[in-house]
Parts: C-alpha cells; structure tokens; sequence
C-alpha cells in the first residue's frame, strides 16, 4: 500500500470506529426505528390499506424505508461526526497531517456512507425474512441507493462543517430532511394525492430518489428513471465538488 | 538548511484583526528554540500557519525547504504537533490515537505497531493502552498528545505550551523527554510562559509581540539587549511591565 493508500484508509477506519463503538445508538437504534415503521405502517395500518397501485401496501412502503434509513443516517453520522471533532478540535490531528482536501473529504463523506449503508442492508434483509420484497430491477436499484447514500453523505458533510452548535445538526435533520423525506412518498405514492399537493411534491428531489429505489425493488414507475438517474448523479458530483471547494479553502475546519 | 524558516509571514483574519505582521523567523537544524510572548502575541498563529491549521495571508514557510503552505505534503511529514489543547479523540482508546496518528502520516501497519509499542513504554501509557482517552487524567494526556505528536518520528517538534496547568513532576518528567528528543537529533520548537523552562531548556530564544519578532538570541543576549539580569527582566521590558521585576518588589519590599 503506498502512504496516500494507507492515509485514505486509517481516515475512514477512524469515521468507521466512531460509529461501531457506539452501535447501539448509530445502527441498533435506527433498525429498530425502521421496524417499527414496518411493523406499524405495514403490519397494522396495511391490513386496512390492503393493497396500492396493485402492490402489497407493506411491501410499497419498504423501498422507501431502506432509502431513508440509508439517507438519514449517512446525514446524521457525518454531520455529528464533524461537529464534535470540531468542537474537540480532534480533527486538527487530520488537518496538519499530510492527507489532501479531496482524501479527508471522501473519508468523512464514506463514514456516513458506510454507516447508512450498514442500516439499509440490515433492513433489507429483515425485510426480505418477513416479507415477500423482490429485487426486480437491480441494475437501478444499486446505483439508486448507492448515490442517494452519497448524496446524503455530502449534505451531511456540508452542515457538519458549516455547523457551529448541535442546533445547527438538529434543525438541519429535524426541520429540513425530515419533512422533505416523509413528503418525498415513502409512505404513499404521489398519484394518490389531490392538486396541488401532487404537483408539489414533483419539486421535492426525494420524490425521485424514492422512485428510483421503488422501480429497482418493485419494478413499479412513478418517474422518469433514466432523467432521475442522470439528475441525481449530477447533483451528487456538484454537491461533491461544492464540499471539496470548502476543503480546499479550510472553510470552518483551518483558521 | 534550516529546520523552520518563515519569511514575511502576514496572517490577518476575516475580522481584519493581523495576528502576525511580516514575521520572518530561521530556526537551525537540531536547535531547541523558544518563542515567548503574552497572550494573543501570535504564537500560536505562528505555530498553527506552520502546520496547515491557518492559512496565511501571505509570506512563506519552508520546513526542511519544503513548502508548507501550497506543496504541503513532505512539510507535514516532517512535522510533529503538540498542541496546547488537550484534543484528543474521545472516540478512540490510548493505543488507536497512536495507531491512528501514523496512519495519517502514512506509515505502514507494522511500523505502527512498533512505533505505538516503543512510544507507550517511553510515556507509561502501556497499562492504559486499551482505555479510552476521555477516561485518562490530565496529565496522561499531556503524556499522550506528546507521544502521538512524535508517533511519526518528526525532524521538527513543535510544542505549544506543553507543561501549561501541570504539575511540578509532570513538568520536569517533560522537560526530561524534551531534552533526550533534542539530543536524539530533532528540532524543537517550544512556546511556553515559564520563562526559567525557556531559560534552561532552549539554545535560543525569540520574543514575539503584537505580532512582530521583536527581538532573537540566547537568554544572555536577550538580557544584554534590555539591559538586565534576567530572561525574566527582559520580558517584562518586552511587555512594559519593569515595575514587576523580582529586583524591584524587593527593593520596595524592603
């Protein structure tokens, strides 16, 4: 391995360890969180709903789910991590060694990457032992997921860094990606919602990355797979860029 | 070749506020070098546009000739940092921010393990390898923040106020590693406001002020340049502060 190798991997070890000493509330946690929506919007309200759009409701609002747990705790993870190495002025250790922006960039964007990707899978294999969810289309499924989790990791990254108080971290999640999540469609599908409400929701960048994740699972269309690909993986890589810009310039990390 | 050379060194925050003004400073290749000044002088200005923590305004750095600003990475390598911070990773046990620290700087897995082994018997540290850091006392974390800082074998040793808040056998037990590192062959450069650790430990001494170098040499030149008996006196002329001489309180003492 040559030294830049073993630097990128000794920065992601490090985000990897903070969440696996503290499991329970970074991966336990948000498991028994997904089950719980599963148990309560599937088991209990889906025997009344039966059936949406000709698809189990339970199995409808799984791919949902597993995208939201990746997202939110790829946000969450990167977030809380870079606030308290801030706070601890621990990442000074980081910054003065010889590692380059776009390194501690990526590590800190794959912690949280990792970490909701731990989450989702877990919770697809859950699922996969008490439901029936079948993986139809696989080949949008895994770049879906896999750039909704990057996404998420560098929005989690960008607040983490301009953040200056755990308030900052908590509004973000709580006022911002929360809602647009929820009213993204994880729980119900679009068409069903009466103007302007369905129109609305067509502006709301989640509605389509929960598309994309429900057409890989459930081979079901809500959106224009190719273009919601395409956008998402733009809007990923100028996020990315965006984040590494802040890096180079030190914004908020060197004085 | 010097171990640290600085020139024309501007450092001004987004407030406007210059905490370094045109500094240029030279440290000798194996020198135990003492930078002293008040509070908010700049020293740690200095010491955090050395190691990548501030970006300058403008002037130069070059570690061992290399550029430490722009094409910072053999810089980096050569540099090991003991802030006056205690900012550890609370996350990580006492062996992890060793092992971690040489990661960073790129050394292999063997040599870390090594490295760390060697490095916890010379600090006392080998019982508490496996605790974590939050856990430590105060001063095994000193102890910690100096072994992690010298994990990578640095050729420069930069140690900002390292005996600030401890106690007196934490001190010496420091000052004691500080001289053997020096004699081992590597630079140091120490701030500190103890001006008798200055006095005995460094070959050197720079008093910074305001922002400026204002004035370089031995503690004997330092004295000779203000015209008093003592490292001590002379600071207190750098600060305006002569009435606070141990000779004068005496004098009205008695």
């Amino acid at each position: 391995m040559t030294a830049a190798q073993i630097r990128l991997v000794t920065l992601i070890r490090r985000e990897v360890s903070r969440f696996m000493k503290i499991k329970r509330q970074t991966v336990g946690a948000p498991l028994l969180e997904t089950f719980l929506y599963i148990s309560v919007f599937g088991a209990a309200l889906g025997s009344r709903i039966n059936e949406l759009n000709g698809i189990d409701y339970v199995i409808f609002v799984i791919p949902g789910l597993i995208m939201m747990a990746w997202a939110i705790n790829a946000f969450s993870n990167n977030s809380s991590s870079i606030l308290q190495q801030k706070f601890q002025r621990a990442i000074d250790d980081q910054l003065s060694s010889p590692a380059s922006p776009a390194e501690l960039l990526l590590a800190f964007s794959l912690g949280g990457f990792l970490r909701g990707m731990t989450v989702a899978v877990l919770t697809f294999i859950a699922a996969s032992l008490l439901t029936d969810l079948p993986v139809k289309e696989p080949l949008v499924l895994i770049p879906g997921l896999f750039l909704t989790g990057f996404f998420f990791a560098q929005l989690g990254v960008l607040v983490g860094v301009r953040a200056e108080q755990f308030d900052d971290v908590s509004f973000a999640q709580t006022f911002v990606l929360q809602p647009l999540i929820f009213l993204g469609g994880v729980f119900y599908s679009a068409d069903l919602l009466p103007d302007p409400f369905e129109t609305l929701t067509q502006f709301n960048p989640i509605y389509y990355m929960i598309g994309l994740v429900r057409y890989g699972f459930l081979g079901y269309q809500e959106t224009n797979i190719a273009l919601s690909l395409l956008f998402l993986a733009l809007v990923t890589g100028a996020l990315f860029l965006f984040n590494l810009r802040l890096f180079r310039r030190g914004y908020k990390l060197r004085v | 070749m010097h171990a640290l050379d600085i020139e024309g060194l501007t450092k001004r925050y987004p407030t406007g506020v210059e905490a370094l003004h045109e500094v240029s400073l030279e440290i000798p290749d194996g020198a135990l070098f003492g930078l002293l000044g008040p509070n908010g002088a700049g020293k740690s200005t200095l010491i955090h546009c050395s190691t990548g923590l501030a970006t300058p305004t403008s002037g130069e750095i070059r570690i061992f000739g290399h550029d430490a600003i722009d094409d910072y990475s053999d810089a980096r390598l050569a540099v090991g940092l003991a802030p006056q911070e205690l900012n550890l990773d609370f996350f990580l046990t006492v062996e992890e921010s060793l092992d971690f620290h040489g990661g960073y700087f790129g050394m292999p897995r063997r040599e870390r393990r090594e490295r760390t082994k060697e490095l916890l018997e010379i600090f006392s540290l080998s019982e508490k390898k496996d605790d974590r850091t939050r856990t430590l006392s105060g001063g095994m974390k000193r102890r910690l923040i100096l072994a992690r800082a010298l994990m990578h074998r640095p050729r420069l040793l930069i140690l900002d106020e390292p005996t600030a808040g401890v106690d007196v056998e934490l001190r010496l037990e420091l000052w004691h590693y500080v001289q053997q590192v020096n004699q081992e062959g590597t630079t140091i450069l120490l701030t500190t406001h103890y001006l008798e650790e200055a006095e005995q430990l460094c070959d050197r001494i720079a008093f910074i002020n305001e922002g400026e170098i204002v004035a370089e040499g031995s503690s004997g030149e330092l004295s000779a340049k203000y015209g008093v008996s003592s490292l001590e006196d002379a600071y207190l002329e750098l600060v305006g502060r002569k009435e606070l001489s141990r000779a004068k309180v005496a004098e009205i003492a008695s």
